[in-house]
């Protein structure tokens, strides 16, 4: 897509021409924008936009308010087409541009008797081809058109939402004021028989029409030829077109507002437009008339009536008749329905691949939960909080935490638990049980007394000890017991409270706690020491050591009982001593190194000395011989005596 | 009382002095609060106890064959003479070789695990679940409550199947605890 600029200047001009035309033409009825003439010298496609935009809105709010000032007449009854096309056949051009909007009438008109779908398809199309800006001037019409027409479907939208007059008994099936309109209509009808013929005959050729999608010029229609059809909507149509919805109506409004517009740009006569918007008004009044009954059927089906209408114009159908209808054609989608498959959410177990995509989110899904859902936290429940919470406070039932109490053993039950008795009881076993029966019956007695008694008795407990203190003659106090506390040689200062009264230095242990006195008192010197002190000294020394002596021996022994190799291996004396045994009793031969205990420093040194260590070995040898030999020679002379 | 009823309780030899020594204490609560006969046939050797006019209660028969039961089984008289007092004291016995098949010098050890140094163990027993034990060789009696009797037979059991002495002691003293608690 690119900008094809010739084209683009070739458009702008006709634009400019079109305004120009329309400003020239312009009637003194319809209040445009302020600009008498589109500049495009220099512009930019926005700012002619906007200048077109300045004119359009101008003309768009005196519509608004001409349609709402008219709707509101009911005197104004709707041309047919024919008449205004009729009159359209004035000029080349309005030619050119009725063609166009008998093509978009027909269009609109389309969408009754077609899909709207296609319709629409065409408009976009239209608006599309507008948008690249091709250089044909039915495009260019169109795009007027186009443009109009998307700015006249708001304005009749208000309109149209202004007509129906809404009362308390309104629903989706029922307007009252249809209601009344058909009741009048009903009325009517039996009153003149002869004009509904007529009537019926002239919107047959009507229909055929409609049918075609050509643009035809059309027979022109004077009041007197009204019929039915003009004022009254088929029953069908009611509801589908009402409900379904304003985009009918804007058509249908755009299309009248195209054929107002384009009237008024021919600078038509007034009747006309005043034709034009009754027929306009009674197209839309005939819409409130009928009843609206349940399930209307579709576009379709309207048409269909609206055929059956004008194949049979004698019969009227009644109201039951109508129902009836109705009813047999909803059996009969139901009937349809129930043979058709069905819908996925009524298959039962269906997975992912069988539903369309992401249809689960738009189904309300009932699933159990298993966990307990959190409760929704709204105002009355925030109240209830509330009342509560002013109750306990008013109670002052609060929900403290109770401090846990670590179940203090008693001593005696304690003692009872540990102590086991290995000697033979003294007392007999019919005395034990003695004794625990009267434990039990005593416990009873114990509790009747009187708790003031045991008060009473206590007190006086403690003044006879404070009086006997007082006269000490038979007084023995009670024996301190041996307290036993844990003391740190810590500096007391950290012991006591953090923010001392008074510092102190000094260590909670006394010297003489953290090193033994002497008992002579004073450390001394050797010099000072007197002769007992120095007895005192070496009988201390000697005993230290016995002790030692003998705490060595034991542990030898049990070594040497448990682990006999071990004991002997680690003292030296023992080993020293065993050798001495072995050598006298002449297990092992001592080996003396008489000759290492030279130090040799020359090698004429060493080969003496190891010449002198050979000769030595040889002299023992031949000595063994020759003992040997001496032996020998004996017995061989034994012998020989 | 219609008929005069009679029990007869056989003593052994070795029981024979002891029942001699014991006899006042015998039988003067027999006699007194129990209103039996009691006296000892010297041919048969057996004690024989017998209801007569004065009794008031069939039950004291029973109780007074129990008492010179136990006695002759080797409990003490002070013992024995619980099971007067008192309705819900029994008596039960049985062998180390119930418990586990053992034999000679594993029977002996078994004994001597039960006794104890001194009697060290039996006392312990004793005095924890309050019963009394009689260890008559291969032979166990055991007199108390019900509750106690079963106490004191699992911690025997314990040391015949040869649990140390400490582990049944822990044993005992937390059962007893226990049973003491409840009450």
């Amino acid at each position: 897509l690119s900008v094809q600029d010739g084209l683009a200047t070739d458009f702008r001009a006709l634009t400019k021409i079109l305004y120009d035309l329309n400003k020239a033409l312009g009637s003194n009825i319809v209040r445009g924008g302020p600009l008498k003439e589109l500049v495009i010298e220099n512009f930019d496609e926005e700012q002619i936009w906007q200048q077109l935009e300045l004119q359009n809105n101008a003309v768009l709010d005196f519509f608004k308010k001409s349609i709402a000032r008219d709707a509101k007449d009911e005197d104004l009854c709707l041309l047919s087409d024919q008449e205004e096309d009729g009159s359209d056949a004035e000029t080349s051009s309005d030619q050119e541009l009725e063609d166009s909007i008998m093509e978009a009438e027909a269009e609109q008109k389309n969408i009754y008797t077609q899909d709207k779908t296609k319709a629409k398809e065409k408009q976009s199309k239209f608006r599309e081809s507008i948008m690249q800006k091709y250089s044909d001037e039915d495009s260019d019409i169109d795009f007027d058109i186009e443009a109009l027409e998307q700015q006249t479907k708001t304005t009749k939208e208000t309109t149209l939402k202004k007509m129906g007059k809404k009362s308390i008994v309104d629903d989706k099936f029922f307007k009252l004021s249809e209601m009344e309109t058909f009741l009048e209509h009903a009325e009517k009808e039996n009153r003149e028989e002869e004009e509904d013929i007529n009537y019926f005959e002239d919107i047959i050729s009507d229909d055929e029409e409609e049918e075609s999608e050509e643009a035809k010029v059309k027979p022109v229609k004077s009041s007197r030829d009204l019929t039915y059809k003009d004022f009254f909507d088929p029953v069908d149509d009611n509801d589908d077109l009402v409900a379904n919805g304003v985009e009918d109506d804007q058509e249908e409004e755009a299309d009248s507002a195209i054929e107002e517009q384009n009237e008024e740009s021919m600078s038509e006569v007034e009747d006309m437009n005043e034709m034009m918007m009754e027929n306009m008004r009674s197209k839309e009044a005939s819409k409130k008339v009928t009843f609206s009954l349940p399930d209307d059927s579709e576009t379709e089906d309207v048409t269909d009536v609206q055929l059956e209408k004008g194949i049979d114009p004698s019969e009227i159908k009644s109201s039951f008749e109508k129902r009836q209808e109705k009813m047999s054609k909803k059996i009969k989608s139901l009937e349809e329905e129930l043979l058709e498959e069905k819908p996925w959410q009524l298959k039962g177990e269906v997975t992912g691949q069988k539903r369309p995509e992401n249809s689960l989110l738009e189904e309300t899904v009932l699933f159990d939960h298993a966990v307990r859902m959190a409760p929704v936290i709204t105002e009355e429940t925030t109240f209830q909080l509330e009342d509560i919470i002013k109750q306990r406070i008013l109670d002052e039932a609060w929900d403290d935490v109770v401090p846990k109490e670590k179940p203090k053993e008693e001593a005696f039950e304690y003692k009872k638990r540990i102590t086991l008795d290995h000697e033979k009881s003294k007392l007999s076993l019919a005395e034990i049980y003695e004794q625990e029966y009267m434990k039990l019956h005593q416990q009873k007695t114990e509790e009747e007394e009187n708790p003031e008694h045991k008060e009473i008795q206590e007190m006086m407990d403690s003044l006879f000890l404070k009086l006997d203190a007082l006269c000490n003659f038979h007084f023995t106090p009670k024996p301190p017991v041996p307290e036993v506390k844990i003391v740190s040689n810590l500096p007391a200062i950290s012991m006591e409270e953090v923010a001392p009264v008074a510092v102190s230095d000094a260590a909670l242990l006394a010297p003489e706690e953290i090193k033994e006195k002497n008992k002579a008192g004073d450390v001394k010197t050797d010099a000072e020491k007197t002769p007992t002190d120095k007895k005192r000294d070496r009988r201390k020394k000697k005993l230290r050591k016995r002790m030692k002596q003998r705490e060595k021996e034991k542990r030898q022994k049990l070594l040497e009982k448990m682990k006999p190799e071990q004991g002997t291996k680690l003292s030296k004396k023992a080993a020293a001593a065993k050798l001495k045994r072995l050598t006298k009793e002449g297990k092992a031969s001592l080996l003396k190194d008489e000759g290492k205990d030279k130090v040799l420093k020359s090698s004429q040194a060493f080969f003496s000395q190891l010449q002198d260590q050979v000769k030595m070995q040889i002299k023992d040898a031949n000595k063994l011989k020759k003992k040997q030999k001496q032996q020998k020679t004996l017995s061989v002379h034994k012998l020989k005596l | 009382v219609a008929k005069g009823e009679m029990r007869k309780v056989a003593v052994p030899a070795n029981r024979y002095t002891p029942l001699k020594e014991n006899w006042m204490k015998i039988f003067t609560p027999v006699v007194e609060h129990l209103q039996l006969q009691i006296r000892f046939n010297l041919k048969t050797r057996n004690v024989e106890i017998k209801t007569c006019q004065e009794t008031k209660d069939l039950s004291a028969l029973t109780k007074a064959a129990d008492f010179v039961k136990a006695f002759i089984l080797g409990f003490q008289v002070e013992d024995a003479l619980a099971l007067i007092r008192l309705d819900d004291l029994f008596l039960e016995s049985f062998e180390v070789t119930d418990v586990k098949p053992l034999k000679g010098d594993h029977l002996s050890r078994a004994i001597g695990r039960i006794a104890g140094k001194g009697g060290k163990t039996k006392f312990t027993i004793e005095n924890v679940t309050r019963t009394r034990i009689v260890l008559a060789d291969a032979k166990i009696h055991i007199l108390g409550s019900f509750q106690n009797i079963k106490m004191a037979r699992t911690a025997i059991c314990n040391l015949i199947l040869g649990n140390p002495p400490s582990k049944v002691y822990g044993n005992i003293r937390a059962v007893a605890s226990r049973a003491a608690e409840r009450f």
